[in-house]
């Protein structure tokens, strides 16, 4: 088990079996998002409510989800760096920071505008939407810290206690928000809950859809991991190799 | 206090690696090397304020990391930032050092600030002295604490003839008695105790 | 004077004292620098003022905006004095001092934390009613706004300690602070300001003290160990 996870820390071991990864991950992806959009945007019913407006779900759903996972993901991985020093685990949170606050982004967006189709505004005070918003800026916290901090040790350990705090925040956050909106306007977070009671032919594609997004996630910080790795090992012997190799071919 | 095997990388730039430091009760051991050479980062190394190193630390035989409290309790360290705040009067920076570690009296640190040539200078917010003054506020700490260990990084630079000699009876002073001193420095000691060199230039040009 | 070198250095003095001479240290320090105590009270009078001048002087409108002004001010005002906390200390060493010391560090932050707080957060509680009553807020919620910005404030004080700790060691820090330390404060900020705005409403308040509660028991608890790993990072 420790050797294994020894060996997991190691950059060069990383990448190499990343190189068999990939393809694959690629193949699922584009499979899964092919099926999932033709369902989605094709064969899926119009909602009784909603009418074609329904199908934005299919992006805002998997996007929001992924957008979850990436705080606690980077707290993680922080807590690996601090506790381990384990390199990679760093590279991993870098790499999560940028595509977290994209997908928190992409979220915002996508809810702008279905809540302009439903709710006849690009913008409402939504318990959702405000804390994602919020966590929107947590990202550009650990972003502005990351680069602000010139030493690359410092900062991978300061934003790594940063990651932790923003995590341990994140839920207290969202709690509080869905109850100081909840209160005065229950009205206006309809909709996004009409997702379970639907028949399979909706939740199917949405489950398909979701994954499509999640190895799509997983492929890009597989890529960003890569890039950081070969940016901090430029100078170790594989990656001279590897880069001579590349020119050579 | 043994360090083992020190390596230190700053800005990939490799400062030491492989090194050995013995420091007994008893000697005063003076790091020397040019500009750069990792003096003031090895002395941050061996205090325990900085963590980006590899190798080992041992004090009294136990692991570093171990035991944080029992070493700070029985080190004191004076940096190029000497820790003396210029609103606070001399006493009472010196009664918030101390406190960090064990309060003492009143009559200690007026004592302490005397022998370093301060009378007078107790109650006299510490902007309105020189960068000598300042330096000789921190040094008063030596005198107030009860740790065994001295880490000083360039003790000398900001005193005047009469300080620099103050400052070398009251090293040898406190190695005689069986306390152990680790300092920086590019002037030319002047004790009467047992002193040896380290020097990180010549170590580098070896390896 | 050789006789107080000893290899086994009595660390006999408890932590208390290590706390409360810190904790005095600081104040004793703002008291000397008369900026430091005038200028949180200053903004938040300034800040407040202008919330009528670009609303609107109608009492309707301005009561019921009130207790956010008065929430977010008291926000501002916390954060921009949070550099007095570890800045002056990280420029002429006194930190890598507190670092070096025996005592556990969480109990030598949070003195810091709790001088602060007294500094720039206690003045701004003692001076919110006569705000409240310059935006009209209604009587009946006056005590509602003391004791939220009461148990409020010193949560802002032990979450900023966390940014400023993570940034003292930078050179241009801009923002970077306020990008940081903002979106942590907002649940005290939301629950804060709503209770005082359901107290208007004639609306039950015990849940929001009870959460404002817990979070100050979190931050108290959690805060400073957090502060304190982000100084030895940045000293480091």
């Amino acid at each position: 088990m420790w050797l294994w996870f020894s060996k997991l820390g190691s950059p060069r071991w990383f990448y190499e079996l990343s190189n068999k990864w990939l393809p694959w991950l690629y193949a699922a992806m584009i499979a899964l998002m092919a099926i999932g959009l033709f369902w989605a945007l094709l064969i899926v019913p119009e909602d009784y409510q909603q009418g074609q407006t329904i199908r934005i779900m299919y992006v805002h759903v998997p996007v929001a989800s992924i957008s979850l996972a990436c705080f606690p993901l980077m707290a993680v991985a922080g807590t690996i760096t601090l506790v381990w020093k384990m390199k990679l685990a760093d590279m991993v949170a870098k790499s999560v920071a940028p595509i977290g606050a994209w997908f928190t982004g992409l979220a915002l967006a996508s809810g702008a505008i279905w809540g302009d189709q439903i709710w006849g505004t690009w913008w409402a005070w939504d318990a959702r939407l405000t804390s994602l918003l919020i966590q929107f800026f947590l990202f550009i916290g650990v972003i502005a810290l990351r680069s602000a901090i010139e030493s690359q040790d410092a900062a991978a350990k300061a934003c790594a206690i940063l990651a932790i705090v923003g995590a341990i925040n994140v839920p207290i956050i969202k709690y509080s928000v869905e109850w100081w909106n909840t209160l005065h306007q229950p009205a206006s977070s309809i909709s996004f809950d009409s997702v379970a009671p639907n028949p399979p032919e909706v939740w199917v594609p949405l489950l398909i859809m979701i994954s499509a997004v999640y190895v799509f996630f997983v492929i890009a910080l597989i890529l960003r991991t890569r890039n950081e790795i070969l940016q901090r090992e430029r100078r170790s012997q594989w990656v001279i190799d590897l880069v001579s190799r590349e020119k050579s071919v | 206090m043994q360090a083992r095997a020190l390596f230190c990388e700053r800005d990939e730039r490799v400062l030491f690696s492989g090194l050995d430091l013995d420091v007994h009760a008893g000697e005063l051991v003076q790091i020397k090397g040019s500009n750069g050479s990792g003096k003031t980062t090895l002395l941050r190394i061996l205090c325990g304020l900085n963590d980006d190193y590899e190798g080992d630390i041992h004090w009294k035989g136990e692991d570093l990391h171990e035991q944080r409290e029992n070493f700070f309790a029985s080190m004191i360290y004076i940096g190029h930032r000497v820790g003396v705040n210029r609103i606070l009067t001399p006493r009472e920076n010196l009664r918030w050092s101390a406190s960090l570690h064990a309060p003492v009296d009143d009559m200690r640190i007026v004592a302490a600030l005397g022998r370093l040539g301060l009378r007078a200078y107790e109650d006299i917010p510490c902007r309105n002295l020189s960068a000598g003054q300042t330096q000789r506020v921190a040094l008063s700490r030596l005198l107030i604490s009860a740790a065994s260990l001295w880490i000083l990084d360039e003790p000398f630079t900001t005193l005047d003839v009469q300080g620099v000699k103050n400052l070398e009876s009251l090293l040898s002073e406190h190695v005689n008695a069986g306390g152990a001193i680790v300092l920086t420095t590019h002037h030319a000691l002047n004790v009467t105790c047992p002193s040896r060199a380290l020097d990180l230039d010549t170590r580098r040009a070896a390896a | 004077m050789n006789n107080t070198v000893s290899s086994h250095a009595g660390t006999d003095i408890s932590t208390w004292q290590a706390f409360c001479a810190t904790l005095k240290r600081d104040l004793v320090i703002a008291l000397k620098r008369k900026n430091d105590l005038l200028n949180p009270i200053m903004f938040f009078l300034i800040v407040v003022s202008l919330f009528p001048l670009g609303i609107s002087p109608d009492p309707v409108e301005l009561s019921k905006v009130s207790a956010g002004v008065v929430w977010v001010s008291a926000l501002l005002a916390s954060m921009l004095s949070l550099d007095n906390l570890y800045r002056a200390d990280y420029e002429d060493g006194s930190l890598e001092q507190l670092l070096l010391s025996p005592q556990p560090l969480y109990f030598l932050v949070l003195a810091k934390n709790i001088a602060h707080w007294l500094i720039s957060g206690l003045p701004v509680v003692v001076l919110s009613p006569l705000l409240a009553y310059m935006l009209y807020l209604p009587s009946e919620a006056y005590w509602t706004l003391v004791l939220t910005l009461l148990i409020g404030t010193p949560v802002l004080s032990l979450f900023g300690s966390i940014g400023v700790a993570l940034t003292v060691g930078l050179g241009s820090r801009g923002l970077i602070l306020a990008v940081i330390v903002l979106p942590l404060s907002t649940p005290v900020l939301i629950i804060g300001a709503k209770a005082v705005t359901d107290v208007m409403f004639g609306l039950p308040i015990g849940n929001h003290f009870a959460l404002l509660g817990a979070i100050l028991a979190m931050a108290l608890t959690m805060a400073p160990l957090a502060s304190a790993a982000a100084l030895r990072i940045s000293v480091n």
